[in-house]
């Protein structure tokens, strides 16, 4: 008798044997772990802002293995501190838009009927608003939160009272990410659609199924019936759709950036990095290079580890 | 892994033979190329101009169009600055004092639509931009005149008593509150440029702005050249105007004037020939420049000062101390030599004109800065606002991200940096919904005036909520002076005033670094970078 093996079991054991999936699998912890960790190290890395106007634009070298930029700053601890508000974008962005994206599109594809219609018409309509502008608004809408938001979350990690420079220290670190706070709050609420519309249709094609008639004849209710037993079995597509918003909307920070919209000066992120070396790619061309070879290996990597998932997770592919 | 390849190796190959094909047409012909068989000047102009009513703007942006457009009493000379060769105006004379003009007009000078330019176009352009409801924002320039001033603040309701008057149709007289030598260089700034009655009343009242007379079909003008295209952010085309008196001396066809804000991407476009001159290079590139293309590089002095506005009327930035305190953490060494390339450190304002020179005011001294801050109630930046400053071009972000941190490191304070469009940056300023703002002024003619004038209360390029009477009785004062020593003397002495209080902190003095193609001919070294666009042929 074949031993029974779960879908979970043979995704993982496909996964593993596609090769580009598991060294993109390598390369993501990789910079993620040097994004985290690293710039938490002064030994290693020096200040991000720290200006040093003498030492500019040094070409990469012993001192600095990156080179410096225009304002003498080391291009290392930029790259490693801008993948930080690059990487929380990405999968905080993700996060808001794939939660509000499965809990439509399940309650629509199991609802059906006229709720369903509507809900649909509802995507529908913010389908048709032009995407970047409605980003674009709503971000500078909910601008004045983020000194609020700054001011709370700074009162909570370092209460009243604390030392000057323990404040100062903790609002360098808070405010890079509270003022994207309306960034990852437009982004999120607008680019769930898609998602909302695959897990609809995963979801009416799995409550049709015989499995979720049994649950019904068992009288369970329609939210434990919807959570508890379709929503796992649409897991499949939602993990591999998510993989692959995390470098879209990494790229969307990046264009927001490049339009002088999300992080402010004087930090940065990769988008950040990636317009100033594109201005002074013809005389520094490695304030360019450095910040894009992060970039491109991180969209690379979530591009192709979606893909292998999404080979992996295919329940009709044959078990091997 | 092989699956994937194959899938991904037909992108790359539709993308490398797409980078072949585009490789391959920029062999052909360029843009400049192009522009140069047909006569048509390509000149980068850094943004989309606030409008092309010379009475609402204020900028060198618009400046760079409207001249093209529109011609002054006096024309410029395309190689001396203080040249003053006939514009509008065939000859003129004045009085001993100099207070009393008569300028006559070209007898064939005509609109773009084939109607006569007479003095009576003058008195109504006059009358418009000093009209209390019109708030034309630079109408201070006409204050030279007499009672302009009384009736542009409604102290006095008829125009007739302001001095400038139609004698005839071709004669024009002004009568001035003060001795002003220099009166026909002055013409030749926009705000004394005459505007078409019969097209401005065919679309509205005189006091209305923003009508459809300037904008295009509309549009006349008495100038080189006529609007013939306004491509919204992407280009504005004139086109040589054969109703121009002198329209037989203009050697090109058109020119086209592309809002490009970034300077890099300009530089890009240049070297790419997509440009015949650029409006700016950015100072990082300089150096590069230097080395790879030192024929097209051009540096030369201008009359400009960058400096920061600042909003006097926000708490804490009302007191002057802490103002101080902001400047002498400047470090404008550090800035001019490591950033502004090319650029002088600031001492004050004016940057040297003529036998005008201002008293060295400012310097760097961080420890001052910290007692003054103190003082005012800040010890070690605590408890200070945090302000956000504006910034318009990519260009200023180096310099400001370098303030930024000269503040923070000498001061304990924190301010963010606020990027802005040309027309939202200019409108914050106006309305004083502003902290500070990353600015800067070109003079419009070379007399110190230019730079101190704007500083008085209610001026529309004055922008800071400061006023000083003190200040502007020694403004009245050396106006009044016909010896220019003495005058001078005064002008000093206001100027270390407006120094003291610093509504302004200057950063430094300007110069010009730009690129200029080998083919344009007629260009030369200008202090205030007023180009008499007839005076430019292509040669290529």
């Amino acid at each position: 008798m074949e031993k029974s093996s779960s879908l979970w079991k043979d995704a993982g054991h496909r996964l593993s044997r596609n090769h580009a999936a598991m060294v993109s699998v390598v390369a993501l912890f990789l910079i993620i772990a040097a994004c985290i960790i690293l710039p938490a190290i002064p030994e290693f890395i020096q200040d991000p802002d720290l200006q040093n106007l003498p030492n500019k634009n040094i070409a990469p070298s012993a001192g600095h293995w990156f080179g410096t930029d225009h304002l003498g700053r080391d291009i290392l601890s930029r790259v490693l501190s801008g993948g930080r508000i690059s990487i929380a974008v990405g999968l905080i962005t993700t996060l808001v838009s794939v939660s509000i994206g499965v809990c439509w599109g399940a309650l629509s594809g199991y609802a059906g009927g006229k709720t369903d219609a509507f809900m649909m018409r509802v995507v529908d309509v913010l389908y048709a608003l032009p995407f970047l502008i409605v980003v674009i608004l709503l971000g500078k809408t909910l601008e004045p939160l983020t000194a609020q938001l700054t001011k709370l979350a700074v009162a909570w990690f370092s209460p009243p009272g604390s030392a000057s420079a323990a404040i100062n220290k903790t609002t360098a670190w808070v405010e890079p990410i509270t003022t994207l706070v309306p960034l990852f709050i437009a982004i999120g609420a607008l680019s769930w659609l898609t998602v909302s519309r695959i897990v609809r249709a995963q979801v009416q094609s799995v409550a049709k199924q015989e499995f979720v008639e049994a649950a019904r004849s068992l009288g369970l209710g329609h939210f434990r019936i919807l959570f508890r037993h379709i929503l796992p079995n649409t897991l499949g597509p939602i993990i591999v759709y998510t993989t692959l918003t995390i470098p879209g909307v990494m790229l969307l920070e990046a264009t927001l950036s490049f339009l002088g919209l999300g992080v402010k000066p004087p930090y940065s992120s990769w988008g950040i990095l990636i317009d100033e070396g594109a201005n002074r790619m013809l005389s520094n061309p490695w304030l360019l290079f450095f910040p894009t070879l992060f970039f491109a290996t991180t969209l690379f990597a979530l591009n192709f580890l979606g893909d292998g998932l999404r080979d992996a997770l295919d329940p009709k592919s044959a078990k091997d | 892994m092989a699956v994937m390849l194959r899938s991904v190796m037909p992108r790359c190959l539709l993308m490398i033979s797409l980078a072949c094909c585009w490789l391959g047409s920029c062999q052909k012909e360029t843009q400049v190329e192009r522009a140069n068989r047909e006569g048509i000047l390509l000149v980068g102009n850094s943004a989309e101009p606030k409008a092309l009513d010379h009475q609402l703007v204020t900028g060198v942006v618009e400046s760079k169009i409207i001249t093209s457009l529109f011609e002054g009493l006096v024309a410029a000379d395309s190689a001396q600055d203080d040249a003053t060769p006939p514009g509008a105006a065939i000859s003129w004379e004045h009085n001993d004092a100099m207070t009393e003009w008569i300028f006559h007009l070209q007898p064939e000078g005509k609109w773009s639509d084939g109607a006569p330019v007479t003095a009576q176009d003058f008195v109504f352009a006059y009358n418009r931009l000093l009209h209390p409801d019109f708030a034309g924002p630079y109408a201070e320039m006409l204050y030279f005149l007499e009672n302009a001033e009384a009736f542009n603040k409604g102290k006095i309701a008829d125009f007739s008593q302001v001095g400038v008057k139609a004698v005839d149709d071709f004669t024009l007289q002004l009568k001035l509150r003060e001795p002003v030598p220099y009166l026909p260089s002055l013409t030749r700034h926009y705000t004394w440029f005459p505007v078409p009655r019969h097209v401005v009343l065919q679309y509205g009242k005189m006091t209305d702005r923003f009508t459809k007379w300037s904008v295009l079909p509309n549009l006349v003008g008495n100038g080189p050249f006529k609007l013939i295209k306004w491509r919204f952010h992407d280009f504005i085309e004139v086109q040589r105007n054969h109703n121009y008196w002198n329209s037989s001396k203009v050697a090109l066809n058109g020119i086209r004037f592309y809002p490009i804000e970034n300077p890099y991407t300009e530089t890009r476009a240049f070297l790419s020939g997509q440009l015949h001159t650029t409006y700016q290079l950015p100072s990082d590139l300089i150096r590069t420049m230097k080395k790879n293309e030192p024929d097209l590089l051009r540096q030369e002095p201008y009359v400009g000062t960058t400096f920061i506005r600042i909003n006097t009327t926000r708490p804490a930035l009302s007191d002057p101390r802490v103002r101080q305190a902001l400047s002498l953490t400047l470090d404008r060494d550090q800035i001019c030599e490591h950033i502004m390339e090319g650029f002088f450190p600031a001492h004050s304002l004016t940057p040297k004109m003529g036998s005008y020179q201002p008293e060295p005011k400012l310097a760097f001294d961080p420890e001052k800065a910290r007692a003054l801050l103190a003082e005012a109630g800040f010890s070690n930046g605590q408890g200070f606002p945090v302000f956000s400053m504006l910034i318009a071009r990519p260009s200023a972000r180096a310099s400001a991200e370098a303030i930024q941190a000269m503040w923070n490191k000498h001061l304990n304070i924190r301010v963010n940096l606020q990027n802005m469009d040309w027309g939202s940056y200019v409108s914050a300023q106006q309305s004083l919904n502003f902290d500070m703002a990353s600015a800067g002024w070109i003079g419009d003619y070379l007399d110190p005036t230019t730079f101190l004038n704007m500083w008085t209360k209610g001026n529309g390029n004055n922008n800071t909520g400061w006023s000083d009477p003190q200040y502007e009785k020694l403004l009245r004062d050396a106006a009044m002076k016909s010896d220019p020593a003495e005058r001078f003397a005064l002008f000093r002495e206001a100027e270390a005033t407006l120094m003291d209080a610093q509504p302004i902190l200057p950063i430094s003095y300007q110069c010009r670094n730009y690129l200029l193609r080998p083919e344009v001919k007629g260009w030369h070294p200008l202090l205030l970078d007023n180009h008499p666009w007839e005076a430019i042929r292509l040669e290529p």
